[in-house]
């Protein structure tokens, strides 16, 4: 697990109260929503606004790229590489 | 009796039945602990304090705010076994130190998390309850200034007319010391949860009444509790604007 990986995972555990989980429950290539980590659509607007606070990613609720780059942990970290490398 | 109980053709006596009920403040979450408190009342802490509301699970748990716990505390043990029934949810003040931070964030100009936003509306409580329940009944949110535990029970014992049961959940927590000169409120959480129904468990009697009875109670939870543990057999409560009384039929 790579300091970005890490670093995200602490960021969604802290943002969403997801109390009774570590960090290592949760499997950086695995669905985080309905499947996997099981979270739901408003935990995806909870996330998007984290990404904005953080990293000064703003993301379009409605757009296919989204859903892409919100289906793991790796997803996020490849979005938020990306947008450091700009 | 000094009330007419039908007036210019209305009737102003409603009865029910109560099946169940159950009430939650902070350590007190059985009957018998509440019959004890009634009887030898301390002061008790205004903050929720641990609560395990282990009947939802961990992912729908952690959107249950002091006053979502404090409710939902008190109505899902007498839920165990019931599938499906309407809900009437009823607070005064509704999640007031959630609305609070929300105000707060937006006055220094922080962007508002929409969990907290969709939390804040009146009848939030009832769908994480729905949810948490797979229960799709219809739910109704009350708020009232005054006599709020009379009309509560009004609205449930309406509703068995279209159902043979209805839950009535009533639910405050104390408002955040910024709103507390402007009114008033609870010293403590408390919920109280009952299942009303047509035609199982004990008769109640709730009533319009002309004047204030001399029982009347200012804090209406432990007025109601005092009839719900058998301590009393009337409540009355009182507004500038009309009188009620819950009485055991």
């Amino acid at each position: 697990m790579s300091n970005l990986q890490l670093e995200i995972k602490q960021m969604i555990i802290e943002t969403l109260d997801l109390e009774d989980i570590e960090p290592n429950d949760i499997v950086d290539d695995e669905p985080l929503f309905v499947e996997g980590l099981g979270l739901d659509s408003i935990d995806a607007l909870e996330i998007g606004l984290a990404l904005q606070k953080r990293y000064g990613i703003k993301l379009k609720a409605d757009s296919e790229d989204t859903r892409e780059h919100f289906a793991s942990i790796n997803a996020l970290a490849v979005l938020i590489e990306s947008q450091r490398a700009i | 009796m000094a009330n007419a109980t039908v007036v210019d053709g209305v009737s102003r006596l409603l009865r029910f039945k109560l099946q169940s009920w159950n009430a939650f403040a902070p350590g007190l979450d059985s009957q018998s602990a509440w019959r004890e408190w009634l009887l030898h009342p301390s002061d008790l802490p205004s903050e929720l304090g641990k609560t395990s509301l282990k009947q939802i699970p961990p992912m729908l748990r952690r959107r249950f705010t002091p006053l979502g716990r404090c409710a939902a505390g008190a109505a899902l043990p007498i839920l165990e076994g019931v599938d499906a029934i309407p809900g009437v949810f009823a607070s005064r003040h509704g999640d007031t130190p959630l609305t609070l931070s929300l105000l707060e964030g937006i006055a220094s100009g922080e962007p508002m998390s929409p969990t907290g936003f969709s939390l804040a509306v009146h009848n939030a409580l009832s769908g994480l309850l729905s949810i948490a329940r797979k229960d799709v009944s219809e739910v109704t949110a009350i708020a009232a200034t005054e006599n709020l535990i009379p009309n509560a029970l009004i609205e449930a014992a309406t509703q068995l007319q279209e159902s043979s049961s209805v839950l009535c959940v009533i639910y405050d927590v104390p408002l955040p010391e910024l709103y507390q000169p402007y009114s008033d409120s609870v010293d403590f959480p408390c919920a109280v949860a009952m299942i009303l129904t047509r035609d199982e468990g004990d008769d109640f009697v709730v009533q319009r009444e002309e004047s204030l009875n001399d029982t009347a109670q200012s804090d209406g939870f432990s007025g109601l509790l005092r009839v719900l543990c058998g301590l009393e057999s009337s409540v009355s409560f009182g507004s500038a604007s009309s009188y009620w009384r819950v009485s055991r039929g």
